[in-house]
This record gives C-alpha cells, sequence and structure tokens, in this order.
C-alpha cells in the first residue's frame, strides 16, 4: 500500500530506476548528470502535465530582476563552472520590423563544452524561447524570471538606458540557470549559448514539435486539488505566494499612486520656476535673487523628474515582475499537486482492484457474476480465472504505475524544495537591493535639491552666510532688518500732506 | 492731523506733561523713527463674546504690548503700556493713515480670510493657525508704521498703541472721513492726464506688475501644497502594507517593520513643512497687498495732477477771455456769434468794464488757487517719490531675506527628507 507516504508528506525518493534524478543539492558529476539528463527529457516528455500553452503568455510576465545588479551574485561565494555576460546592445533593422540583439559571452570550465569561452548574439525573443523551453522541461522547477518585453513606456525601446538595464536583467537571467543544478545542464541552454546564428534558428525550428504539447492534464489547472494526503509544506507555500503578491501588488499600487502625485507636483514646479524669472523683468535691484530662486526651483523640479523615472522603472516595474512571478510559481505549485493528485488517484484505483481481486478469489460458485457467466454458456471457473486474471494484471500494471507516480511526485516535491529554498534566498536579496536603492534615489534628490537651496543663498546674499539655527522664521528677523533699513535712514521731514 | 508742536499725547498711566513726553524726548534726542526707542509686540489673542442689539459677535482681540527700551528715553513708570485690540480697530487706523498721509506707502494689513488656500489648509476665522499668522502680520504691520518717521509720530499711531479708552472717538474727531469721501470721489473716476510724471507712470506699472507675478506665485505656490501633501501621506500606506508584509516573511520582519516606522514619520512630516511655508506665502501677500498701497498713491498724485492741470486749464481759459474782452477782438476757438453777442451785443461799455473786472478777480483767485495747487502738488510729488524709494529699498532688503529664508527652509526639508530615507534605507539593508 501506501506504506512510503507517509502523513506529514515527507517522501523519500526512490533511487532504484534509471529515470530517477540524481542529488539536487551541491554535487554535480557532470558525466552522470547528461546521461541522466537525456533520460529525464524522456521521462518527462510522456508527462501530460506539462507547460501548457498558458506558458507561452506567462513567460513573459515572469519575475524581473533587480537590473543595476550585476548578474555575478546569485549564490554568495559559490563557485561559478559558467559566467555569462550580456551587453553591447546593437540596433538592427529587419525587414519588418527593428530590434536589438545583445551580445552573449560565456566563460565556462564544464568539459561538456567544447571551448572555454564562446560568444554569440541573440535577441530577446531568443529569451524568451529559452526560457519557454525551460518552463517545458523543467515542470516542476522554478525557471528563473526575464524582465517584462515591453516596459511600462514603450516609447523607449531603444533608449541607451533602457537597454542597459535590459542587458542586465537577461544576464541576471542566464546566470541564475547557469547556477542552476539541473537546468544549466539543459540542452537548449548549451545551444542558446553556443550556437551560431543559422545553427541556432534550425535548432528553434526542430524543437518546435514539443511545443504542441498543449494540451492540459486532466484536471483543470486552475482548481485547487482535494488531495489525501495534505502536504502543509505545499500549502504553506502556496499560502505565502498568495499573501506575498497580494502585499508587493499594494506596495506597487501606492507607488503608481505617489508617482502620479509626484508628476502634477513637477508640473507645479515647471510653472512656479519662470514666474521668478518673470518677475525679474520688473525689478532691478533684485534680478539676482530672483534668477536664483527660478533656478533653485528648476532644479528641484528636475530632481523630482529623476525620481519618478527611476522609480517607474527600477522600483515599478521590478515589483510588477516579481508579482508575475509569484504567480507563475503558483502553478508550479498546482503542477506538484496535480501530480500528487494523480498519483493518489493511481493508489486509490490499486487498492480498489486489489479488494476486488481479493473478492474474487474468495468467490464461491454460487455468486451471480458467475451464474451470469454460466448462463452465457462459460464454463464458471474459468471465468472466475479469466476475471481474476484480467485483476492480476490491472494490480501489476497499476502497482507499476503507482510506483511511478509515487516516484515522481517525490522528485516533483524534492526539486520544488529546493527551488524555494533557493527562490527565497534570491527574493530576499533582490527585495533588500530594490528596496535600498529606492531609499537611495529619495535620498539623492534631496541631496541635489540641498546643494541647489544653498547655492541659492550664496546667490542672493552674495557671500557665505551663515545659517541661523532657529527653527521658524521668527518676525525678529524682520524686526532686525526693519530696524537696520531705518537706522541708514536720513530723512529728516516731518511734513505731512492733510 | 499729526500736530507736533504740541502733543496731545496722555496714555493712561503717564502725567500729561510736554516734558515727560518719551516722544518729544526721542525727537530730542534725535532719534528717527520709534523702534529706536520702543519695542512693540502683538501676543495673546483672545476670543471675546459682545451681545449687542441682540446679536452675539465673537471676535478676537489682539494684546499690544510696548515697552521704551531706550531708558534715556524713558519717564516715569516702567516704560509698558498693554491694551486689547480687534481687527476693525486696525482697520480704521489704517484707513487713518492712507487717507492722513496720502503721500505715503502705508504698510498693508494682513487679509481679511484667507486666500490662495489649499485642500486641507485652515481657513476658518477662528482656526489657531490662521489666528497666529494674523497676529504675527498685525505686529509687522505696527512694526513697520512704528519705522515710519512721520507715521511713528502721529497722534492717533501713538494713541492706538497706548490709548486704552477713547481712541475710537479720537479718530472720528479728526474728521478724516469727509477727505476719505471727496478723495474717494475723484480716485473712482477715470481720467486722462495731459503731462502725466513719467515716474508715477512707471510706479503705477510696477505695482501691476508685483501683483501679477506675486498672485501668480500664490496660485500656483497652493497647488503645490496641495501636492506635497498628498504625496507624504500616500507614503503613510507603505507603513500598514510594511507591517502586514513582515507578518508573512520570517527573515525580514524587524526591518520591515522599522522601515514601516520611518515611512509615517514621513507622512507626518508635511504638516510641519507646509506650516512654515504658509509664512512664505504670508510674506508674499503682503508684498502683494503692498502692490496695492503703491498703486494708491498714484492715484492720488493724478488726482492732485488732475485737479493742478484744471485750475490750469482754468487760469489761461479765463485770461483768454479777459484778453478777449479788452481788445475786442474774437480769438479762435469761440462761437463768433455768441461772443459777438456778449462782447459786442448788448454790452455797453460800461458793462463790458465789469465784466473785465470781474475777470480779473477770478483770475487772481485763479492764480492763487494754482500757485497753491501746484505748491501741494510739488510737495506731495516730493514725499511720495521719496517714500516710493524708501519703500523700495526696504522692499530689496525683505525680499532678500524672504527668499533667503525660504531656501533655509527647503534647506531644512531637504536634510529632514534625506535624515528619514537614509534610517529606511538603514532598516532596508538590514532585510
Amino acid at each position: 500500500m501506501s506504506d512510503d507516504l507517509q502523513e506529514d508528506g515527507q517522501t523519500e525518493p526512490r533511487r532504484n530506476k534509471t529515470m530517477s534524478k540524481p542529488e539536487k543539492q551541491k554535487f554535480r558529476d557532470p558525466l552522470m548528470n547528461t546521461t541522466a539528463d537525456d533520460s529525464d527529457e524522456a521521462e518527462l516528455e510522456s508527462l501530460d502535465l506539462d507547460a501548457s500553452g498558458k506558458s507561452e503568455v506567462s513567460v513573459s510576465r515572469s519575475s524581473s530582476l533587480i537590473a543595476n545588479l550585476s548578474g555575478y551574485e546569485d549564490d554568495e561565494g559559490e563557485p561559478h563552472d559558467m559566467t555569462i555576460i550580456v551587453d553591447d546592445p546593437e540596433k538592427h533593422s529587419g525587414t519588418m520590423d527593428s530590434y536589438v540583439t545583445f551580445r552573449v559571452t560565456l566563460k565556462t570550465t564544464r568539459v561538456e563544452f567544447e571551448n572555454n569561452e564562446y560568444e554569440v548574439r541573440r535577441r530577446y525573443n531568443d529569451f524568451l524561447w529559452l526560457r519557454q523551453k525551460l518552463e517545458e522541461t523543467y515542470p516542476t522547477h522554478l525557471v528563473p524570471p526575464m524582465p517584462e518585453k515591453h516596459s511600462l513606456r514603450r516609447l523607449e525601446r531603444f533608449s541607451p538606458e533602457f537597454l542597459r538595464m535590459r542587458s542586465l536583467a537577461l544576464q541576471k537571467f542566464l546566470n541564475r540557470v547557469a547556477d542552476h543544478p539541473v537546468q544549466s545542464f539543459d540542452k537548449n541552454f548549451h545551444v542558446f549559448l553556443t550556437a551560431k546564428a543559422w545553427e541556432f534558428q534550425a535548432h528553434k525550428k526542430q524543437s518546435t514539435g514539443l511545443l504542441s504539447r498543449v494540451g492540459e492534464s486532466i484536471h483543470n489547472m486552475s482548481t485547487s486539488y482535494m488531495l489525501k494526503y495534505r502536504k502543509p509544506e505545499f500549502a504553506a507555500m502556496q499560502d505565502y505566494m498568495l499573501a506575498f503578491a497580494e502585499k508587493l501588488g499594494s506596495v506597487e499600487r501606492i507607488t503608481q499612486r505617489i508617482v502620479k502625485e509626484q508628476t502634477e507636483f513637477h508640473v507645479d514646479l515647471q510653472e512656479w520656476g519662470p514666474i521668478y524669472t518673470l518677475w525679474a523683468n520688473s525689478e532691478d535691484q533684485l534680478v539676482s535673487p530672483l534668477h536664483s530662486m527660478a533656478k533653485a526651483v528648476e532644479v528641484s523640479a528636475n530632481s523630482l523628474k529623476e525620481l519618478i523615472d527611476g522609480t517607474y522603472d527600477n522600483f515599478s516595474q521590478p515589483l510588477r515582475e516579481y508579482i508575475l512571478y509569484a504567480e507563475s510559481i503558483k502553478t508550479v505549485l498546482r503542477r506538484r499537486d496535480a501530480i500528487q493528485s494523480e498519483y493518489e488517484q493511481t493508489l486509490d484505483e490499486l487498492n480498489k482492484r486489489k479488494e476486488e481481486k481479493e473478492q474474487v478469489v474468495n468467490l464461491k460458485i454460487s455468486d451471480q457474476t458467475y451464474s451470469l457467466g454460466a448462463f452465457l454458456g462459460k464454463d464458471p471457473d474459468e471465468v472466475k480465472q479469466n476475471k481474476q486474471d484480467k485483476l492480476e494484471q490491472m494490480v501489476k500494471d497499476l502497482t507499476l504505475q503507482m510506483e511511478t507516480q509515487n516516484d515522481r511526485t517525490a522528485v516533483a516535491d524534492s526539486d520544488l524544495r529546493a527551488d524555494m529554498e533557493r527562490w527565497h534566498k534570491n527574493k530576499h536579496r533582490d527585495l533588500r537591493e530594490l528596496f535600498v536603492e529606492w531609499a537611495d534615489r529619495n535620498i539623492h534628490r534631496y541631496e541635489k535639491c540641498l546643494k541647489s537651496w544653498e547655492e541659492t543663498i550664496k546667490l542672493i546674499q552674495g557671500k557665505d552666510v551663515v545659517l541661523p539655527t532657529c527653527d521658524k522664521v521668527k518676525d525678529s528677523d524682520k524686526e532686525v532688518s526693519l530696524e537696520k533699513a531705518e537706522s541708514t535712514e536720513t530723512d529728516r521731514t516731518e511734513s505731512d500732506l492733510s | 492731523m499729526a500736530d507736533e508742536s504740541s502733543p496731545t499725547y496722555s496714555p493712561d498711566h503717564f502725567p500729561s506733561s510736554p516734558t515727560e513726553n518719551p516722544v518729544e524726548i526721542a525727537k530730542k534726542l534725535g532719534k528717527t523713527n520709534m523702534l529706536q526707542w520702543m519695542e512693540i509686540r502683538v501676543c495673546e489673542p483672545e476670543k471675546r463674546t459682545s451681545t449687542s442689539m441682540k446679536m452675539q459677535d465673537t471676535y478676537m482681540v489682539y494684546l499690544i504690548e510696548t515697552r521704551i527700551t531706550d531708558n534715556s528715553v524713558k519717564c516715569k513708570g516702567d516704560g509698558t503700556t498693554s491694551l486689547w485690540r480687534r481687527y476693525s480697530e486696525f482697520e480704521l487706523l489704517r484707513n487713518y493713515l492712507d487717507i492722513t498721509y496720502p503721500a505715503l506707502v502705508i504698510p498693508p494689513l494682513p487679509e481679511k480670510k484667507a486666500t490662495y488656500t489649499w485642500q486641507n489648509m485652515a481657513t476658518d476665522k477662528f482656526d489657531v493657525e490662521f489666528i497666529e499668522r494674523r497676529r504675527a502680520a498685525l505686529e509687522i504691520f505696527l512694526l513697520r508704521c512704528a519705522a515710519h518717521p512721520i507715521v511713528c509720530c502721529d497722534t492717533i499711531f501713538i494713541g492706538f498703541l497706548q490709548k486704552n479708552e477713547g481712541w475710537k472717538d479720537s479718530v472720528y474727531a479728526t474728521d478724516f472721513q469727509n477727505k476719505a469721501d471727496s478723495k474717494l470721489k475723484s480716485l473712482n473716476a477715470s481720467f486722462r492726464l495731459k503731462k502725466p510724471d513719467q515716474q508715477f507712470e512707471e510706479v503705477k506699472n510696477y505695482s501691476n506688475e508685483i501683483e501679477s507675478n506675486i498672485g501668480n506665485l500664490l496660485k500656483v505656490r497652493a497647488r503645490m501644497a496641495d501636492h506635497q501633501f498628498g504625496i507624504h501621506k500616500l507614503h503613510g500606506n507603505y507603513q500598514r502594507v510594511f507591517n502586514e508584509w513582515s507578518t508573512i516573511e520570517k527573515d525580514m520582519t524587524d526591518p520591515l517593520q522599522s522601515a514601516a516606522h520611518y515611512m509615517n514619520v514621513y507622512a507626518q512630516a508635511i504638516d510641519a513643512i507646509l506650516e512654515e511655508e504658509e509664512q512664505y506665502a504670508d510674506q508674499l501677500k503682503e508684498y502683494l497687498a503692498f502692490g496695492d498701497s503703491l498703486r494708491s498713491a498714484c492715484r492720488k498724485y493724478e488726482c492732485l495732477q488732475y485737479d493742478l492741470e484744471r485750475a490750469d486749464e482754468s487760469l489761461s481759459s479765463k485770461t483768454a477771455q479777459k484778453q478777449m474782452l479788452s481788445q475786442g477782438k474774437a480769438p479762435t476757438g469761440f462761437s463768433l456769434g455768441s461772443l459777438k453777442k456778449a462782447v459786442f451785443g448788448n454790452d455797453t461799455p460800461e458793462q463790458r468794464e465789469l465784466k473785465i473786472k470781474h475777470l480779473d478777480e477770478q483770475i487772481k483767485l485763479t492764480e492763487v488757487e494754482l500757485k497753491q495747487i501746484n505748491e501741494e502738488t510739488q510737495q506731495f510729488v516730493e514725499a511720495a517719490l521719496r517714500d516710493i524709494d524708501r519703500f523700495k529699498r526696504q522692499k530689496t532688503k525683505d525680499l532678500k531675506e524672504i527668499f533667503t529664508n525660504y531656501a533655509i527652509m527647503q534647506i531644512k526639508q531637504c536634510k529632514k527628507g534625506i535624515a528619514i530615507w537614509t534610517s529606511a534605507k538603514d532598516c532596508f539593508t538590514k532585510m
């Protein structure tokens, strides 16, 4: 029976079959993994539960990366035997459209590569294709996220800043795949990194056959599975993903509203500054102070714009993409649930058949079914034996199926567990950097304004001024100036006109 | 009318003796304005309710305190006074000064109602912030008056500061309102001048421009205040979300909660910021109102000039008439028929002689009048231009300081922003 399935859902992965996967943790034996990889693929091809047509859509909406970081920081302190650099964006004008290609440079010490270094050019859609293949191939693994296809501001498609950020994001993606103990050995991944242009195109065409596995599993993916043996570990993951996506969503929404308000404030500032300049036209003594006021307001406006753009690109955008990544993880979790559910169903059926077999074995000749067979002119013993044999075969088949699926469940569980742990670590770091940068951007904006206003005081006063320490601008300041003004008054006329 | 020769200055607890009058003493000592020897403060607003004609009237009163700071000016007593005044009394004082000293740029009062307001700003007459800002502005008004060499010697002004009982009566006793009426009539009339002084034209244009510019600054600033308020308060929402988020995370709990706190600090900071910035707005508003004072002085000049030109015209025409009568010719421009009738028609030589004598008298009167107006106008122009010049110098000084203070405000805000976000960044790095 289900003796290897404990109540708390901990399953020992079975290692006595050829299709078992190697340990997912730190150690990777390249030679062993290569063969295992192939068989894995063969094995997985028979799965129904693979990335459906949905992945086509979801792939471009998966998590994003903090663009300003280098791609090397994934596993702190771990040795990398594959490092990838994405840079040098170049614009090309094709027949129908124009697009950008990036230079992808691979440096590796792995033996399955002929050379130590490769350099190819790829465009965004190529990355998309790769990610799609990875999702199809490893449905129970978390595939690293890609930046969204279009930024929130579509007009900036070819701006240097946008392309720089995109390069970094793509670089991070590739390095994360390279650091994954399983995905880094993926054939498509290797082709992506090494094949020349025409080779690559050919490979892509060839592998489209696999895409036709669009069919969903027997169970509807969007419903949650009623699992007999609930695994709280994975239920907790689902709950967390839900809550996490919700919280990030709130943060993103608040940010959007703030950006909107800041934009309107920016418009105000742009209107305000020139009024000072206009005023300067009426004055002769105050021209310089008024101009410096206008200048300072302009700096405030510009630094605010920088903050707005930076927030939009480097805070809101990554947040959105992380939310979408959380969505795709939920999908993977559901897939795992589906695998477990399949196993449980097989298990149920197996038990049912076993019971049936028992019943037949213990059957007396006087049973109804037997008599029905006898009515049809068959030998009662033969009928019974046939039935028994049939059931025997079914049990055998089901047992085999059950064991296969049990293994698959176990494998999916441990895949997911390992990947989730890695995801949490990465998420932790990503979000920390995201928020730190966000705070930094705000600090920089204020620093710029601060400098500008200090300059303004110097210009107005015409010299270095010691700033008063009093908090409020008191009337005493006015008093002082009035007294000063009057003490230089030489007018002594006291005539009044009435 | 101010009367320097024999001051009727007699505050309640000073003996009414000319030799012991601080104002006199100050003058003897060569002080040019009151602020050199006296300190004036407007403080402690209080609510008062009075019932008159079955209607309840609630209003604020302000405590006005003076203190003689120069010992050489001090007489008997401790040299301090204090009394209560309400806004309407300030208005009365200013009206009086405006009418009485038409050549001077009289300082403006703070606005009666809140203008250029933004959404969450206090606009209620009895709101604490509004009252406080008004109090500060009233004090500035009095200080400016006291700083003016002419205004500070005015009896009514001094009485405002120190005459507890019967001040209002003393104002009405000056009968300034009569002058007000006649001046108002001429102020409202629109007229064309033949030879306006270019300087006043320039001042008038300037006052229009400054009103327009400052008005626009205030208008946009109100919008800015609205948006700044929104931005900060929205950051407060982060606090809630960060706190909620911290409950589902294992490793990020404390940093998120600390960061949440700082988001709240940022949200709360806006109240103090906008309160400070309101001071800037008030300072600009004062100069906006000054623009009006300037324009008023120009218009008074125009009235005088108009009178002058009219008198001049009258004289010319009368002189021409006389000439015509004596020479028996018809000057150009006159209707021949009627003139002939008047001159030659029915008149006997005796009658003509009479008319000429009559005209002569009129001419003499007009000449005197013209001379008077001329003198008046010249004096006015001199005094007005001088005071306008004084105003300009004061304005330059003031505005430099106003802008500097605004810059200081901004620097403070930036420093605060940097502090808050640095603390938040600190929290985030510990995530």
